[in-house]
């Protein structure tokens, strides 16, 4: 009983206590990047909840294996195989989503939510926690890319999960192709799908995180310098062997 | 944990130390270029008929009509189909050309009949900003081009004769696509050219 | 060709620029910003291992990945490539050039999983680039990376002074910020293309 409510809080933690995105403030760069429309941005956490899940289970499972001193490497090894892998399905079964991320499907290797989830859990919990706890981390980062597409998309272009038959078509043909907002998509306000938008969409929803967080007693989301960067750690390190 | 054992250990522990990491990497780096190499031979053939398919789709798009493509030429990035009709008669090409755009290269197709006039534009590939150049891919900006003859599309604030009006906000998006569009013409009538003269060349022979 | 050059490492440094227009590397720029110092010292740092990464992946890619038909390992090799070019750095400015490690030693060992660098070798072969226009086009990303650093640098120490709502505070005002550096770097588009006409 106490062991099933310890491993239902890993997985239900990442959806909104501590949520990837707007908690940890981890993986900025593809939220802001990817989520100028729904259905880009829902390929885009489907394809990092995967890599997260499976490289957590991998690593997880090695984790008395890896040497200490080569885990990093160790690790950016795992995760670019899985992101690799996941890069070739999507190119022969999802095509379309390739064209949407383009460069930023590669760059998943790079997402430090995956190598920060690697770090701080994967490499000292057991196997199934680890798989819960990078689950629920994926879904909270789909739900965090799925607000701020929603408003990005509904304000920025007029539409709402325009090219989702794209995705759907996964599951054979589908005719659904979104919804097209009256009076929003002939005077769009272009600004929100650009890269300011981006930033002040991301700005405003950490700022309501912070106040749904403070109501209910918690820290407000913070900007601790390198302190969520997954190199912190090493890089502490190494720079104090420099200076012995 | 090795990382605290090292003062204590001597020289030799540290050897065996860095023998235990090589290994243990060489090891995960094998068994993951394994697992890739294997999901490369699954997943190629998928790829490359995907990649043909849609290829074959926007060719299909471009020329309404066309039974069957021939390729005529190819060279990096562009290529040339000619467009047969249930007869094997030419009906048209299908023509995809690069240029440089705001966001890097983008490919376009171009559908062009025997007269010289544009029969449809797909963009193959576009890397720019949503909701600016991208919205190059929609109908309403490339449904300008049809009917028009191509060559000389020159891109303008509003759309009469031989302009194009240009995407709001991505004046830059709407040229390269423009330019595309010119290319492929020039190339069709430079390409039937060089047969043409191909032919009389061999003819002398 | 002098003219081609010249308008890609513009638009590399302004109309694409890699942290406000291509969202690449922002853990950085919104982590170590907070001091003109830092912002300088990382942006040099990130400077020096775009270009070299580079110089490296683009000779790799070009007479081994691709003639051996290995395109798929792109992702795994960059990576690899980046990180052991990092550490290959790292150990060479602490052993020659002490006073350069001092100055860009710590800011190092995050620039591995920093997706500017990935991003950019990622880039110049998305878009076909020769060497010296990749060279050019990871130098006018690197130069771009730390205006933009330097810029919101400066705009941050003034923040540290202003009143703000109490919920804006730290993080919020910090990315609403950014969005209006960000909003004055979109003026820039066109410009590039007007200069080279």
């Amino acid at each position: 009983m106490e062991k099933n409510k310890a491993l239902s809080h890993e997985f239900t933690k990442g959806l909104l206590k501590e949520n990837p995105v707007f908690r940890l403030v981890l993986g900025t760069c593809p939220t802001l990047a990817t989520s100028t429309s729904v259905a880009s941005a829902i390929g885009m956490g489907i394809a990092v909840t995967i890599v997260l899940t499976c490289s957590n289970i991998v690593i997880s499972a090695l984790r008395r294996v890896i040497p200490d001193k080569v885990r990093i490497p160790a690790y950016i090894v795992i995760i670019a195989s899985f992101v690799t892998v996941i890069q070739m399905l999507v190119k022969a079964f999802v095509p379309a989503l390739d064209v949407s991320l383009g460069v930023y499907l590669p760059l998943i290797v790079v997402n430090c939510i995956i190598l920060g989830r690697a770090e701080a859990f994967a490499s000292k919990n057991p196997v199934l926690a680890s798989a819960l706890d990078g689950l629920g981390m994926g879904i909270g980062f789909i739900f965090a890319l799925a607000c701020m597409s929603t408003i990005r998309e509904v304000l920025g272009s007029g539409t709402f999960l325009a090219g989702i038959k794209d995705l759907l078509q996964v599951f054979g043909e589908v005719d659904f192709n979104g919804f097209t907002i009256p009076w929003l998509s002939e005077h769009p306000m272009t600004i929100f799908v650009l890269a300011p938008g981006g930033f002040f969409v991301f700005g405003c929803m950490i700022a309501l995180a912070n106040r749904v967080a403070e109501r209910s007693g918690r820290k407000c989301a913070e900007l601790n310098g390198c302190g969520s960067c997954p190199m912190a750690a090493s890089c502490r390190m190494t720079g104090e062997e420099g200076r012995k | 944990m090795s990382t605290n054992e090292i003062p204590a250990a001597g020289k030799k522990k540290g050897m065996r130390d860095i023998l235990v990491c090589a290994l243990a990497l060489f090891i995960i780096c094998l068994v993951s270029a394994a697992a890739l190499s294997i999901t490369n031979s699954i997943t190629k053939d998928r790829i490359i008929k995907v990649e043909e398919e849609q290829a074959d789709n926007a060719r299909r798009k471009v020329i309404p009509g066309a039974e069957s493509f021939e390729l005529c030429e190819l060279d990096g990035g562009t290529s040339i189909y000619a467009a047969l009709d249930t007869d094997g008669s030419v009906i048209g090409y299908a023509v995809s050309t690069t240029d440089t755009s705001y966001g890097g290269e983008i490919a376009v197709m171009t559908g062009i009949d025997m007269n010289g006039i544009i029969t449809g534009v797909e963009i193959l590939t576009i890397n720019d900003t949503p909701g600016l150049g991208m919205n190059a891919k929609n109908e309403s900006f490339r449904n300008q081009f049809r009917g028009k003859p191509g060559g000389g599309l020159m891109v303008s604030g509003d759309a009469s004769g031989d302009e194009i009006q240009a995407i709001t906000g991505a004046t830059k998006t709407s040229e390269a696509v423009t330019r595309c569009v010119n290319k492929a013409s020039a190339l069709i009538f430079g390409a039937d050219n060089a047969a043409g003269k191909e032919a009389d060349g061999n003819g002398e022979e | 060709m002098t003219k081609e050059l010249l308008a890609v490492l513009l638009t590399a440094i302004l109309t694409q620029n890699f942290i406000l227009c291509r969202f690449l590397g922002i853990c950085p720029f919104l982590g170590v910003s907070k001091k003109f110092d830092t912002a300088i010292g990382m942006s040099v740092a990130v400077i020096l291992v775009m270009v070299l990464a580079t110089a490296v992946c683009y000779p790799i890619n070009q007479y081994v990945l691709v003639p051996k038909d290995l395109e798929y390992l792109q992702t795994i090799v960059f990576i690899l490539v980046i990180a052991s070019l990092v550490q290959l750095v790292e150990i060479i400015l602490r052993k020659y050039l002490k006073s350069l490690y001092n100055a860009l030693g710590i800011y190092l060992p995050l620039i591995t999983t920093n997706c500017a660098v990935l991003g950019v070798v990622l880039l110049n072969i998305g878009n076909n680039y020769n060497f010296i226009t990749s060279i050019v086009n990871s130098l006018g990303g690197g130069v771009g990376f730390m205006i933009a650093m330097i810029m919101f640098s400066g705009v941050r120490e003034r923040l540290e002074t202003s009143d703000i709502p109490r919920f804006l505070r730290g993080l919020p005002i910090t990315l609403i910020a950014a969005a209006l550096t960000s909003c004055s770097f979109l003026g820039f588009s066109g410009i590039v293309d007007n200069i080279f006409r």
